[in-house]
């Protein structure tokens, strides 16, 4: 395409887009609607996976070991419990560092530091805190644990049970890591079905406004206009439309998040939406504006074509 | 030179639009093809701008078979023929100016020849001082007049008019009749398709007259008859 007729078909595309005032209020509208739902989607599930994995962080495992036990040995345990493909990380707290953890923990209650006085030697055990790489394979670690060759060292209680503390939220860690998978899952069905949606909105919305330009359409071609000029301002239209749209819609998702935000903190323990929807608000509009410009473009390009049939 | 070779369009057994229907148009011949309602006149002429396919026959413009040009190529054929419409199909979205200029445009002109161009066309129907109107602010005989302007403005080596005054005033008719004449006496070739009786008594062309899809009569400084 030659320069010239690319200029003209950018002016059309430009005056026709006003000049269909209506229509083209309409069009940015439903457009901003769809991506509105799919910058709602975005957001909220990568917020939600954040929430996932923040949770999953904070699930853990420890090991505890009797005061006997060698710290050669146990640090030869860290090393194979390193090899191990389900283990993401695996830290050392020695009794010395528990110890002082726990003083720091309660600098201000004097009973509780007057009572280590009492007891005098110290009374913690040096430990392993294990992290997965995902919540389900606790298990395997621990069996492992308590399988292997290193079971004489870790220490037990009476009824000769191991100090794992999986063992001892066994039941909160699967529901947690079943949770968190089935959320994951019902979150991506949902964004799908909500994209979807969004998309066959906007597309009718665009058809509906060609099929209003068939005559013309014609009419174009009997004057002997090639398809690319007819097809040319229509597109250009397309990308108006969705570079308008994604900025009305960024103007609309931010006193909803804000609003969202505000309401819900709480429930997240503290994280807020809204400062995710803030930080990000670049790349958000990014992902916006390539929705609706597609949006726009496609759909134009998918509709004209049944009217450039002769 | 527009040629039409045993044309036939049937749509189906009971409704036969064209029945072999063969003649010649010279270039800078001024022909009206007459007829009732239905007798064809528009399928001829829709056959010839490629909006239709005929059953049987061939078309010639020139040399082409024009249903044999790829349709990629239509608009080059397309801008070497101008049309006029009963209902103007001027864009609505476009003013007088503009309606003209967009054939130009279509056809790859070069800007300057497109200022140059379009207001020597519009003085030339008369339309000079409301080239900024849009269409919905001019009325019947105006809007035809845009019409014949950017169906000349090109240069075409035919005008097709199909029934151009369908929609107007005896005397906006006697106007656009006028201009048609003024274009062919300029060199260019004229089809009018048309059931007037005093345009076809008036003008004293060629006339041929179809009747339910056949050719009935092809005469020199024909009249009227039916």
């Amino acid at each position: 395409m030659d320069k010239i007729t690319f200029r003209r078909i950018l002016k059309w595309g430009f005056l026709s887009f006003f000049r269909n005032g209506v229509v083209s209020a309409a069009t940015v509208l439903v457009i901003s609607l769809s991506i509105f739902m799919i910058g709602a989607v975005v957001v909220g599930s990568t917020f939600l996976s954040g929430i996932i994995s923040s949770l999953e962080e904070k699930v853990d495992v420890s090991a505890y070991f009797k005061t006997s036990a060698p710290e050669a040995r146990i640090l030869s345990l860290k090393k194979d419990l390193e090899a191990l493909p389900e283990v993401r990380a695996v830290k050392y707290i020695s009794a010395d560092e528990a110890l002082l953890a726990f003083r720091e923990r309660h600098a201000g209650d004097d009973a509780i530091l007057q009572s280590l006085e009492v007891v005098g030697a110290n009374p913690f055990s040096s430990s392993l805190e294990i992290k997965a790489r995902d919540p389900s394979k606790y298990d395997a670690i621990s069996k492992f644990l308590e399988k292997g060759s290193y079971g004489d060292i870790l220490d037990a209680d009476s009824s000769g049970q191991k100090k794992i503390t999986y063992r001892q939220n066994q039941f909160v860690i699967d529901r947690l890591s079943s949770l968190l998978s089935t959320s994951r899952r019902i979150g991506f069905a949902v964004s799908l079905i909500l994209a979807v949606i969004a998309l066959m909105v906007a597309y009718s919305t665009v058809r509906l406004a060609i099929y209003n330009s068939r005559d013309e359409i014609s009419v174009m071609q009997l004057v002997g206009a090639s398809r690319a000029f007819i097809r040319g301002p229509f597109l250009v239209e397309g990308v108006i439309h969705g570079i308008i749209a994604s900025f009305f819609t960024l103007v609309l998702l931010y006193p909803a998040f804000w609003l969202i935000g505000k309401k819900t903190s709480v429930l997240f323990g503290g994280i807020n939406i809204f400062q995710y929807f803030v930080s990000n608000i670049f790349q958000i509009f990014f992902i916006l504006l390539v929705a609706g410009v597609l949006l726009g473009v496609l759909s134009a390009y998918i509709a004209i074509r049944r009217y450039l049939k002769v | 030179m527009i040629y039409f070779d045993k044309v036939s369009k049937v749509y189906s057994p009971t409704s036969i639009a064209l029945e072999d229907v063969s003649f010649t148009i010279a270039p800078n011949e001024f022909i009206s093809i007459v007829g009732q309602s239905g007798a064809g006149k528009s399928t001829l002429l829709k056959l010839l701008l490629v909006e239709d396919w005929p059953t049987s026959g061939k078309v010639f413009f020139e040399s082409n078979d024009v249903h044999a040009i790829p349709k990629e190529d239509l608009p080059l054929i397309r801008r070497r023929m101008g049309v006029v419409f009963q209902d103007y199909r001027l864009l609505p979205q476009k003013t007088a100016y503009e309606n003209v200029a967009f054939a130009l445009e279509a056809g790859g002109k070069e800007d300057d020849d497109i200022k140059h161009d379009v207001p020597q066309v519009l003085e030339l129907v008369g339309l000079m001082d409301k080239a900024w109107h849009f269409p919905h602010e001019l009325s019947g005989g105006e809007k035809q007049r845009v019409a014949i302007a950017r169906a000349i403005v090109s240069r075409p080596d035919v005008v097709i008019a199909d029934e151009p005054t369908g929609n107007l005033d005896p005397l906006n008719t006697l106007e656009i009749i006028r201009l048609l004449e003024k274009v062919n006496d300029l060199g260019t070739m004229v089809i009018l398709a048309t059931h007037d009786k005093e345009i076809i008594n008036s003008l004293k062309r060629r006339v041929v007259t179809l009747e339910k899809g056949r050719l009935v009569r092809d005469e020199q400084r024909g009249r009227y008859v039916l």
